[in-house]
């Protein structure tokens, strides 16, 4: 542990506790340590993020330069009454939750076996990487490509219908985005789940094992309490990211058959018709949107700030 | 350690059933690239008539090739963005997860924000930027959005880590007789290298895999990546998709991330020594 | 020296340069046409120009939709680096509208209009004025197997009945039904062959119900067939290409790049591959083929607007377009080309039927600046055309309207 008084936070609100010089040194060594990454996310982002809000509160379409202007909420009100967008929503939501709750199982699995395996770690930690590292595009496409009836190979599988058509209809298409979405994540959770598994004391299992604890005791009882940061982490960024779904679904129907996403609406606006105001929108929607379950996942399963010294387990 | 037959046919079977899972659909990417353009569509998963065309075509032409500028572009690029990123994101959590300064929920939350925000609408007033600033269509053009977008993520996983590693390890070594050096060499780094690594790989493939800043940004192979340059690939008409040619270059570039990741998986869980914690 | 270096290289850093000799260096922005084609035309006009312009390009990605989002940004941002732009016949209007390309001066709209047909001039109109040199166009074709037809079909439900005929072994019939800018394409031509079109004018939406019911009703009753690809929710060119290529196909809607396909893909289809007008959906009505291409546009920032349409002017010389022809298999947009004997040998048996075709062809809204918002709702409206009841297209139409109405005033979300 550090050496530095822990301060109530009463007596930091009021401020009336002398401060050390040790603890100014630590607050100095503390915004100087944040600030190389902290200017390095303003510069980029700053504007471009101010500018997006602002053009969601104008009427402002690149091929028609003689109009615009402030149009307040109009575009919001646009956006939020349309159905398109609600049902945008719908599948986001659906596509978000049934892959990020099965990337979480598969994740955990292949976390285990790849800290545990007793031959071939180097080879499954490799493989299972792979499918993360194929550019995302071409793996949407390859998955694409293998289901379609002409010229895929799952048609010809034995337990399947020749000529199935898996992108004429919602929810099998729907199948299929969700496995080549888990397919090209899972290794995301399974990599930072291994991590926090290697930072986990063996001693700790040996003592429960001696205790009497069964495998599955010692995997909620040990394993799982201990992975919780790594978890979080995991879990955060990958519903984040789940949440912002396009290139499986442009590749794979286009959005058709009623499977867009609420990215695919936003490029549609922002990009196809360069309706800035409305995809800007959009996208202020969407963040917001990403907002709200990153609020949630903080407040509820306490991906808490840390705070340093003093911090609970 | 002795396993019986029977441990070993159970993982025998585990390994070959996540093998499959994992290679499947990158097997069906070889295969298609071996396959000849009359046969792409033919919808088997083993190809009928193998050719290396797609393979030689894209090294074609020397320096111009189609693949080799974006490869290299794009192995040094995602290089230089994940060490600085590392880098930046250790300072940060390590004084988030260690000391005590206010900002520290800001810095937090505000980096989060960053990351949740639709890449889509940041590219355009980004171009704008970099046209005006110079640097459109240049290494830091792209390095710099890398950082900004992989920094958030870098922060979050290494400051998981940071938080769960016993510093009081450092002071008791120091008591044992070592130098400051010394004890966070051989105490403190170990304890962090798997969160180092981990965030390592997963800013590399960020920045490895990003489409929407590299088309944006970039507009010859002077730092063209690959994902971007695979748009520009053509088959034998405007209309014909270049299957072959685009899976193999899938494949292609795949390779310097296996080779990535074979180094650094040892390193993740190369973390504790069995002594370390129990003192 | 290091500038005309790097321009060769085509980085996009050098505008112009006037190191050669007094010449301008004109950037031309166009995808990397497999062929070569363009850069030939290129190089010859380059050299004819006696020294005032060199031609050099800068290559935009394959696909349409990504080659427009390159040229949106950089013309959006007034970039001075483009001259000359390969466009597609959909993006006049909007191009024209925001003020990105210059109108064709009166001189070389003469000279480019020569024997070109009107309905591919009409593809470089907005407000009725000429804003983009035609270079080459594109047609669809009924392409269908000579061992498989006795009789041609005439019309959709004709072509629909022969295949259910055949089979579904056999007898598939191959179209474009993704969602995708070729769903519009398909939708358009049958609305059109039925009498009527989609707007009338720049924010009227016409789109007759009698004529579009019609047409609609074809296109639910063929996805419906057993005789549809099943795949056609997501088929496209290339899908439809490979289909037929595989066999199981005898009746394809496609473009000429078939044919040589067909040629080194699969001989055994080649040998009975023979083509027709594309099918009408009245019978007593001629069938309005569909109309593609790329036109050539001026941007509105170039710094050399003269030479360029100079150098315009030039690429789509006859001699020119019989050389694009020879080297692409890209059909010509001048009528007197058709009749030279070269074009017999690249279009075997056809040649006449691709000349009627673009002659009779409709082109899609692309007068319209909102073309885009057109093409989403249609899209949307259509697909997949497995949802269009051939016995009951009304459903279809209203909401067909609906989005038109609602892209042509440019509203809401699409």
């Amino acid at each position: 542990m550090s050496t530095a008084p822990a301060r109530t936070p009463a007596a930091r609100k009021a401020g009336r506790a002398p401060r050390s010089d040790r603890t100014r040194d630590e607050r100095r060594l503390g915004l100087l340590l944040c600030a190389p990454a902290v200017v390095a996310m303003l510069l980029v982002t700053a504007y471009p993020i101010i500018y997006a809000v602002v053009l969601s509160v104008q009427q402002i379409d690149l091929r028609f330069p003689e109009e615009g202007g402030f149009v307040g909420f109009d575009n919001y009100v646009s956006v939020l009454s349309s159905e398109l967008w609600w049902q945008g929503v719908f599948n986001t939501v659906l596509i978000t939750v049934i892959s990020v709750s099965i990337e979480l199982v598969l994740g955990m699995i292949l976390a285990l076996v790849m800290h545990r395996a007793i031959f071939g770690r180097g080879l499954i930690r490799t493989a299972v990487l792979i499918p993360y590292g194929i550019v995302t595009v071409v793996a949407a496409f390859a998955w694409f490509f293998a289901f379609d009836p002409g010229s895929g190979f799952v048609n010809n599988l034995p337990l399947v219908a020749d000529d199935k058509a898996w992108f004429g209809e919602r929810f099998s298409s729907f199948a299929v985005i969700i496995m080549a979405e888990v397919w090209k994540t899972t290794p995301f959770m399974a990599l930072l789940l291994l991590a926090g598994l290697a930072t986990i004391d063996e001693g700790l299992y040996e003592a429960a094992k001696v205790d009497g604890a069964s495998a599955w005791q010692r995997f909620t009882r040990i394993t799982l309490p201990l992975l919780k940061p790594a978890l979080l982490v995991a879990l955060l960024f990958r519903t984040l990211d789940a949440f912002r779904v396009f290139d499986s679904i442009f590749v794979m129907t286009g959005g058709s058959q009623d499977t867009e996403s609420v990215s695919i609406l936003g490029y549609n606006q922002l990009i196809s018709r360069l309706n800035l105001g409305l995809g800007s929108a959009v996208s202020v929607l969407i963040f917001l949107m990403v907002l709200v379950i990153a609020v949630m996942f903080v407040r509820f399963l306490g991906a808490a700030v840390p705070a340093g010294q003093g911090a609970k387990r | 350690m002795a396993h019986s037959s029977r441990e070993r046919t159970l993982w025998t079977i585990g390994l070959v059933a996540i093998l499959a899972f994992a290679l499947v659909p990158v097997l069906w990417l070889v295969s298609l690239s071996l396959k000849t353009p009359a046969t792409v569509g033919d919808g088997s998963f083993v190809p009928k008539d193998v050719t290396l065309d797609n393979y030689t075509a894209l090294f074609e032409g020397g320096f111009d090739s189609p693949l080799l500028r974006p490869l290299i572009n794009s192995m040094l690029i995602a290089m230089i963005a994940t060490v600085i990123a590392v880098t930046l994101a250790s300072f940060t959590a390590y004084a988030i997860a260690r000391l005590d300064f206010p900002g520290k929920s800001l810095v937090l939350g505000g980096a989060l924000a960053i990351a949740m925000f639709p890449p889509i609408s940041v590219v355009g007033p980004l171009f704008d930027m970099w046209r005006a600033l110079g640097l459109y269509d240049t290494y830091p053009g792209l390095i710099i959005p890398y950082l900004t977008f992989a920094l958030p993520l870098a922060i979050y996983t290494l400051v998981a880590f940071f938080r769960e590693i016993p510093w009081e390890l450092e002071q008791a070594a120091q008591v044992d007789g070592a130098t400051p050096y010394q004890a966070f060499r051989k105490v403190i780094l170990p304890l962090a290298a798997p969160g180092v690594f981990t965030a390592a790989i997963l800013v590399f493939i960020f920045a490895w895999n990003d489409f929407v800043f590299a088309i944006t940004l970039t507009s010859s192979d002077a730092s063209r990546t690959v994902p971007a340059a695979l748009a520009f690939f053509q088959g034998e008409s405007q209309f014909t998709a270049p299957t072959g040619s685009i899976a193999a270059a899938a494949v292609l570039v795949t390779v310097p991330i296996i080779v990535f990741v074979l180094i650094f998986q040892r390193r993740i869980v190369a973390g504790l020594t069995s002594g370390a914690v129990k003192g | 020296m290091l500038c005309i270096a790097a321009c060769a290289g085509g980085i996009a850093a050098c505008g112009d340069d006037d190191g050669d000799g007094g010449g301008v260096t004109l950037s031309w922005f166009i995808f990397n046409e497999p062929s070569g084609a363009p850069q030939e035309v290129a190089r010859d006009c380059s050299q004819q120009s006696g020294g005032r312009y060199r031609i050099e390009f800068e290559y935009l990605p394959a696909e349409a939709d990504q080659q427009r989002e390159q040229l949106v940004r950089r013309l959006g941002a007034e970039d001075d680096s483009i001259d000359l732009i390969g466009m597609d016949v959909v993006w006049t209007g909007e191009f024209a509208n925001a003020g990105w390309i210059r109108p064709v001066p009166d001189a070389t709209r003469v000279a480019v209009s020569e024997n070109v047909f009107d309905s591919v001039l009409e593809t470089a109109r907005f407000e009725n004025e000429l804003y983009a040199v035609p270079i080459w166009s594109n047609t669809q074709l009924l392409w269908y197997r000579k061992d498989r037809v006795d009789e041609v079909p005439r019309t959709w439900d004709d072509m629909i009945e022969q295949a259910e005929e055949i089979g579904p072994a056999e007898g598939r019939i191959q179209v474009q039904g993704n969602r995708y800018e070729g769903l519009v394409v398909w939708a358009n031509q049958m609305i059109e062959s039925a009498g009527t079109s989609v707007v009338s004018g720049p924010e009227e939406v016409l789109l007759e119900r009698g004529p579009t019911e019609r047409a609609l009703a074809v296109m639910g009753r063929l996805s419906r067939s057993p005789a549809a690809a099943p795949n056609i929710a997501t088929s496209t060119e290339d899908t439809a290409r490979l289909g037929f290529e595989g066999g199981d196909s005898t009746f394809m809607i496609n473009y000429p790049f078939v044919y040589p396909s067909a040629k080194d893909n699969a001989p055994e289809v080649f040998e009975q591959i023979a083509a027709a007008k594309f099918p009408r959906v009245d019978p007593d009505r001629e069938s309005a083929p569909p109309i593609g291409g790329i036109n050539i546009g001026v941007s509105s920032f170039s710094d050399h607007p003269d030479e360029a349409f100079e150098a315009a002017e030039c690429l789509v010389g006859a001699d020119n377009q019989l050389r694009v022809a020879e080297l692409g298999g890209l059909p010509p947009v001048r009528s007197d080309v058709y009749d030279r004997p070269e074009i017999d040998a690249i279009y075997p048996d056809f040649a006449e039927i691709i000349r009627e075709s673009i002659r009779d062809a409709a082109p899609r809204p692309s007068q319209s600046p909102a073309y885009q918002d057109l093409s989403l709702a249609i899209q949307r409206a259509l697909s997949p055309t497995t949802d269009i009841d051939p016995g009951d297209p009304g459903r279809t139409y209203d909401e067909l309207r609906d989005k038109v109405e609602q892209a042509v005033k440019r509203e809401g979300l699409l």
